[in-house]
């Protein structure tokens, strides 16, 4: 593997608490990795296989989910 | 229901890998209600089709349809008008949904993605069971409406046979005994007698030994 190879991260965040914690981060003005794409979701439990597979499809490298 | 398991990825991608536009179909019917060949279930086998694909460095290109049942010819025609932009169609109906694809379109390249099982139910959310084995001849009236056909690994309409221990079949642990079942049931209903009736043979001419089966309702026929 490439020595630069960044991987694509999507992240799916649950509203009530990782994307509220992204959120907070933000406006703490922490930064975090710009590969790390975040999705807000009202609850993980609303992640579904096809969210994570479609993900893929589309060229994600990984899948993160948070809640 | 019919109740079905998706074949493998690597069975399915054999069947498919000289193709390069698929037409993949589910079925609104009972596969729907097993969780293997429905709306959802073709969304996913279509993703993972894409991907593995993808992986070759090459392109797949897959259309979904869901109709409502693959197991009837009025349903089947509704893809009669796309069914030629595609190199192949890939069925996640039960066997019958395949077949009735070919018969509709013969000059279509038709594959099954599913192994078709049997007649049954879920026992509990997951978990499916056989009930039925499709004889042609019900006779389950004599058994409390427990099936021996279907149910019991040799088919007796007489047992237990030897094998029965503790409930269970001698074929696995997993496997209830019927007739273990069957007689226990007689015994509490007080009507153990039941089993000593003496019937005449089955007749499996109506099951699958008689050849390929067909039912005719003449008030139906136009
Ligand atoms: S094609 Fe098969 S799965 Fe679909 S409704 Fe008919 S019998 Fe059931
Ligand atoms: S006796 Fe035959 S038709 Fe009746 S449930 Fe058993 S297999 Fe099915």
């Amino acid at each position: 593997m490439n020595e630069t190879f960044e991987p694509q991260i999507v992240a799916y965040c649950c509203n009530y608490c990782a994307y509220a914690a992204a959120d907070l981060a933000g406006s703490m003005r922490l930064s975090y990795p710009s590969n790390v794409k975040v999705i807000q979701v009202p609850c993980t439990g609303r992640v579904d296989i096809l969210y994570l597979l479609r993900a893929i499809e589309d060229g994600a490298d990984g899948i993160y989910v948070a809640g | 229901m019919i109740v079905a398991d998706r074949k493998s990825l690597d069975e399915i991608q054999e069947m498919i890998k000289d193709y390069k536009k698929i037409l993949l179909v589910g079925c609104k019917g009972c596969v729907t209600v097993c969780n293997v060949g429905g709306m959802k279930e073709v969304q996913v086998l279509s993703s993972i089709l894409k991907i593995a694909r993808k992986k070759e460095g090459r392109e797949l290109q897959v259309e979904e349809r869901t109709i409502e049942r693959q197991c009837d010819f009025e349903y089947v025609e509704q893809l009669r008008a796309d069914c030629d932009r595609f190199d192949a169609i890939l069925s996640m109906a039960c066997g019958v949904g395949p077949q009735f694809l070919a018969e509709a379109f013969p000059s279509q390249k038709i594959y099954p993605a599913l192994d078709t099982k049997f007649f049954g139910g879920a026992v509990q959310h997951g978990i499916w069971e056989e009930r039925c084995a499709g004889c042609g001849t019900c006779v389950i009236h004599f058994y409390d409406s427990l099936c021996p056909i279907a149910r019991c690994a040799k088919s007796l309409q007489h047992g237990p046979c030897g094998g029965s221990a503790n409930g269970k079949c001698e074929i696995s642990e997993d496997v209830d005994c019927i007739w273990d079942i069957i007689v226990r049931k007689k015994m509490e209903q007080e009507r153990l007698e039941d089993l000593r009736t003496y019937r005449a043979f089955k007749d499996w001419r109506s099951a699958r030994d008689g050849g390929p089966r067909k039912s005719i309702r003449e008030e139906l026929v136009q």
